[in-house]
This record gives C-alpha cells, sequence and structure tokens, in this order.
C-alpha cells in the first residue's frame, strides 16, 4: 500500500483518486454512499436571533437565559449560537458606503457575532456555559459529556474569501448558513432558531397585516414557494437542499417564554421545517 | 416589552438575508489591485519534484523586483490520499475540506523553506491583512490556496469531494485583494474538451467566457467548477489565466501580461 507510484513524473500515492482530476465528475461520483457519519448525532443547535432578541435587551434576555440556564440542567445536550443583530448593519451599511469589497464585509462581520457571544456567556458563566473558539471544534464531546453549555460563533469562517454573491454585494454566508453547517458537518438533525415572532411567514409581519404564520412545511414545498422576506439565511436553505443529516429546522418565538424548552421536548411551535 | 435597540443606518430595516441591496450603488475598492496572485499546482507542480518546482521558483526569484506576488499552493496526491480515506468512511464533506487543508499548507511551507534566501515567508489567512507590509519589503508571501471554509464547506449534489479546493481559494485570493487576473500555474498548456492526460482527442481551448464554458458541461477541466463561476461573477478579477509550469519562461510572460495557456474571462 505505501509504494510511491512515479511513472508520469509525478509522485503518486497509492488511493482511490490517485492521478485523477478531481473535477472529473465520473471521479467525484465513486466518492458517494448512501450513508454518511453522524459525527455528534442527538444533539440539538439552538440559535438566537441578534437584532430579534439580543438587541431589545434585558426584558427580552434574561427570560431567555433562565430558560436556557433550566435546560441545561435537564441535560438536553445543545449548542447553543448567537446572532450579530443591529450592529453587523451598522458594519455592513458604513462597509458598503465606504466601498470595502463583499470578502472585506464577511472579514469584518464576525466580531459583532463574537460580542454577543461573549454578551450570553458573561449572563449564562454560573450556569456552566463556556465560549467556544472557533479552532476548538472538537472540544465539542468534552462539553458536551461534562453538561456544559457551549456557546458557538455562528457566523462562518469564510473571511475575506467570501465567494462573489449572486445579485447583490452582501455576503451570502451568513450567521444562520454559519449554525445549519455547524449542525450539519456534526451530523445533528435538529436546529431551532430563537427570533421574536412566532415563526415564518408568508410575508414580514412586521410590515405587512396580511402576513400569515406557516406552522409546518417541508422544504421541498417551502423551495417551490419561497417567501420574498425571509426570517432565515436564503443560502441555508440552498445548503439544506444537499445536506445529509439536517432534518429538521424550528422557528420558535424567544419573547414568549416556555416556546424554546416546548421546541427541544420535540413539540410542535413556532414553525416547523422539516426535510422528507 | 422592550423594543429592539437599533442603530440607525441604511440597513437598519433591510431583511438582510439575501446579498441584494434594493436601491444601492455599490461600487467597491480594490484593496491591492496591482498584487500578482499566482498558484503553484499540487499535483501538477509539487509533486514533480524538484526539476519541475525549482525553475518554476526561479522565475519567481528572477521577478521579485518587478512584482508583488502571492504564491498559493494546491494539494496534490497526499489531498486525494485524504479525500479517498475520509469518504470511504463515509465523512462529511466539511471533514473533508478540512482534512485537505493540511496539505497545501505543507506545500506552502516547502516553497517557503525553497524560497527563504529570496525573503520568502510563510503566511496564514489571517495574515492577509499584513500583505502591504510584506510586499513593501521586498518579501514573496506564501501560503495555503485552500479557502478557509473547512467544516463550513457545502455538500454537494453527488459525492464528498468539497466543491471549494485550492483552485477556489486562490481565485478568491485574487478576487479579495482587486486583482484583476489571477494565474494559475499547472501542467498542461491550458483548458483542453477533456482531460488530455486520458484522451488524446481532447482540445486545447485558447480563450472561453466562464459562463460559456460553465454551459459546455464538460466532462473534466483543469479548473475546479467553483472557481469557473466565481469567475463569472466577480467583481474585480474577471480573469483567471492556465498556464504551463513545464515549459521555461511561461510564469515569466503570463506575468508581464501576455495572453498564454488559457484565458477564462467573464462573459456576460
Amino acid at each position: 500500500m505505501s509504494t510511491l507510484i512515479q511513472d508520469d513524473g509525478r509522485t503518486h500515492l497509492p488511493s482511490m483518486l490517485m492521478k485523477e482530476s478531481l473535477v472529473d465528475k465520473r471521479v467525484t461520483a465513486k466518492t458517494d454512499s448512501e450513508h454518511e457519519l453522524s459525527i455528534l448525532p442527538q444533539v440539538v443547535l439552538v440559535g438566537i436571533g441578534g437584532q430579534s432578541i439580543f438587541d431589545r435587551g434585558k426584558s427580552a434576555v434574561l427570560p431567555l437565559v433562565a430558560e436556557l440556564a433550566a435546560l441545561r440542567e435537564s441535560k438536553i445536550p445543545m449548542v447553543v449560537g448567537v446572532g450579530g443583530g443591529t450592529r453587523v448593519r451598522h458594519t455592513m451599511a458604513v462597509a458598503l458606503d465606504l466601498g470595502l469589497p463583499t470578502g472585506g464585509i464577511a472579514q469584518l462581520v464576525g466580531a459583532m457575532e463574537e460580542a454577543n457571544a461573549v454578551f450570553l456567556n458573561v449572563l449564562l458563566a454560573k450556569h456552566g456555559s463556556i465560549v467556544m473558539q472557533r479552532d476548538h471544534f472538537w472540544e465539542l464531546p468534552l462539553y458536551l459529556q461534562s453538561h456544559m453549555l457551549p456557546i458557538v460563533i455562528s457566523i462562518p469562517p469564510y473571511h475575506f474569501w467570501e465567494p462573489p454573491s449572486e445579485g447583490g454585494p452582501l455576503p451570502s454566508h451568513g450567521s444562520d448558513f454559519g449554525l445549519f453547517m455547524y449542525a450539519e458537518v456534526l451530523g445533528m438533525e435538529r436546529i431551532v432558531f430563537v427570533k421574536d415572532q412566532d415563526g415564518l411567514y408568508t410575508k414580514d409581519p412586521k410590515k405587512h397585516s396580511d402576513a400569515e404564520l406557516i406552522p409546518h412545511i417541508s422544504l421541498q414545498d417551502l423551495q417551490k414557494n419561497m417567501p420574498e422576506e425571509l426570517i432565515l439565511d436564503g443560502m441555508l436553505f440552498e445548503a439544506w437542499k444537499e445536506a445529509r443529516h439536517v432534518r429538521r429546522v424550528q422557528i420558535v418565538n424567544g419573547l414568549k417564554p416556555g416556546q424554546l424548552t416546548a421546541a427541544l421536548a420535540g413539540e410542535d411551535v413556532g414553525t416547523v421545517i422539516v426535510k422528507e | 416589552m422592550e423594543e429592539r435597540l437599533n442603530i440607525a443606518s441604511a440597513l437598519t430595516d433591510a431583511t438582510l438575508t439575501r446579498p441584494e441591496v434594493p436601491g444601492f450603488s455599490y461600487d467597491p475598492i480594490a484593496m491591492i489591485p496591482d498584487a500578482k496572485v499566482i498558484k503553484l499546482g499540487g499535483q501538477s507542480l509539487m509533486d514533480r519534484g524538484r526539476d519541475v518546482l525549482v525553475p518554476v521558483l526561479d522565475e519567481v526569484v528572477a521577478a521579485k523586483e518587478r512584482f508583488k506576488m502571492l504564491l498559493c499552493c494546491g494539494g496534490g496526491t497526499r489531498a486525494r490520499h485524504i479525500y479517498s480515506i475520509a469518504s470511504d468512511l463515509e465523512m462529511p464533506t466539511g471533514v473533508l475540506a478540512a482534512l485537505g487543508g493540511y496539505v497545501p499548507r505543507q506545500n506552502a511551507r516547502m516553497v517557503q523553506m525553497l524560497l527563504a534566501k529570496h525573503d520568502g515567508i510563510f503566511i496564514l489567512g489571517d495574515d492577509f491583512e499584513k500583505l502591504p507590509l510584506y510586499f513593501r519589503l521586498g518579501c514573496i508571501p506564501i501560503m495555503t490556496g485552500m479557502p478557509p471554509f473547512g467544516y463550513w464547506e457545502k455538500p454537494g449534489p453527488e459525492g464528498r469531494i468539497p466543491a471549494n479546493r485550492t483552485d477556489a481559494g486562490v481565485f478568491l485570493s485574487a478576487e479579495a485583494l482587486g486583482a484583476p487576473r489571477a494565474i494559475f500555474v499547472k501542467d498542461e498548456d491550458g483548458l483542453y474538451t477533456d482531460n488530455p492526460k486520458k484522451n488524446p482527442k481532447a482540445e486545447w481551448i485558447p480563450r472561453i467566457g466562464a459562463r460559456e464554458l460553465l454551459s459546455l458541461d464538460l466532462p473534466d477541466m483543469v479548473v475546479e467548477r467553483a472557481a469557473i463561476e466565481y469567475v463569472s461573477r466577480a467583481h474585480f478579477c474577471k480573469e483567471l489565466q492556465i498556464i504551463n509550469g513545464l515549459k521555461p519562461g511561461s510564469l515569466t510572460r503570463a506575468l508581464e501580461g501576455e495572453d498564454i495557456g488559457t484565458i477564462i474571462y467573464q462573459d456576460t
């Protein structure tokens, strides 16, 4: 197995992909299989809105902190991520006006999310929370086994390498997408997003009084008729199409005490989106 | 209940779940538009060893007073070995992307050792903001070609090989710096209608639009599909040039702006 092969001027290591072009579809198809390893199944990812929850301050954040602390006591394995909120918008508005490139904007926004992760940790530290550095990914089993509450940075590490977006200048890989990918790569099946409305509506309910709540929908049906104004990153739904693990994305109202607890217990509160 | 504590800005009430900003004209500035972002192929150059790599690096050294060059390395056969084993173990695409990242970093360190006496320095993605200093000092910064997506690399429709590998990453480095063209040094004269190593009837394509190329849906290409997609919608880097590093002088000619090899350009 360890013999090196040097018959064409290049030094090869024997493997299924030796000498192959990884662009060749006939080759990449060989790396597919029905099953995929779940690294940390049973863990639920909880995403807390930045603008929707954090920017409301004490009255919205403290009841949610109490709920998270109680959930931690009940030993439900979960990982928490937080959005950046209005400071992300301000960052983007200033950056756009200055004419910073898309990758430059992506490089900047993560700081606001990290600040909110620290905010949450200050409040939850006595209940066993810990802010995870991104490159400390593999400490997660330690924290979960010891029933701690890991808080992760939600923005994905695309930074300067954010691909040019389709249709506009803003980075398309935002914090909802980042949390989705966190769950997907670790083989989690469920994500609960905590926002300030009852779930996904046909239109933005803050702007339209005739907006209707969608209580339960499949990803396939949602994609046939995607609302113009989304409550989650459009890229999340793009990634979900090809995802292997995430089965259920739920959006609940964090201003209503008990909704997060009900969602973690598996109840259909808020909006439930399922991939069949 | 307290209201949201918003900071007033042009985006206060925007939905922001998509890249569009209605009614805003965006005119981005290029950071280092005269940077030459060069990819050194993994399988095509690095795995060929001294006979091939050293002459290419000699050209880099000879050109170092004239150009600000950022060298980015590909992976090659060890990356293929990692992808083989990880996909055999049915690991997720994000894990393949993270593990695959180790090999181009090794290659970048190898190139740095070879170029150390000519001011070659190994840099990480986090050092990107220090590039102006490195260029001013006359250094040749060398880094991995892999983009930093790692575990956050999206799964694709078929197979587990990450869509964004070192071609995509190097192109995105050029785009981030605002360079108008990225130069990929490989072991073929450029792009062909099929893999010329396997199909002797494959025809050379000297110049083609990115969208046109994607619409041809060729079975195999010398450059990653993701990189070609990014050419099609980049703000700055509107050309991707692929040259043959086995032919002496190719890199020098490409640095001087000559249209050798294949140029994939942004078409509409």
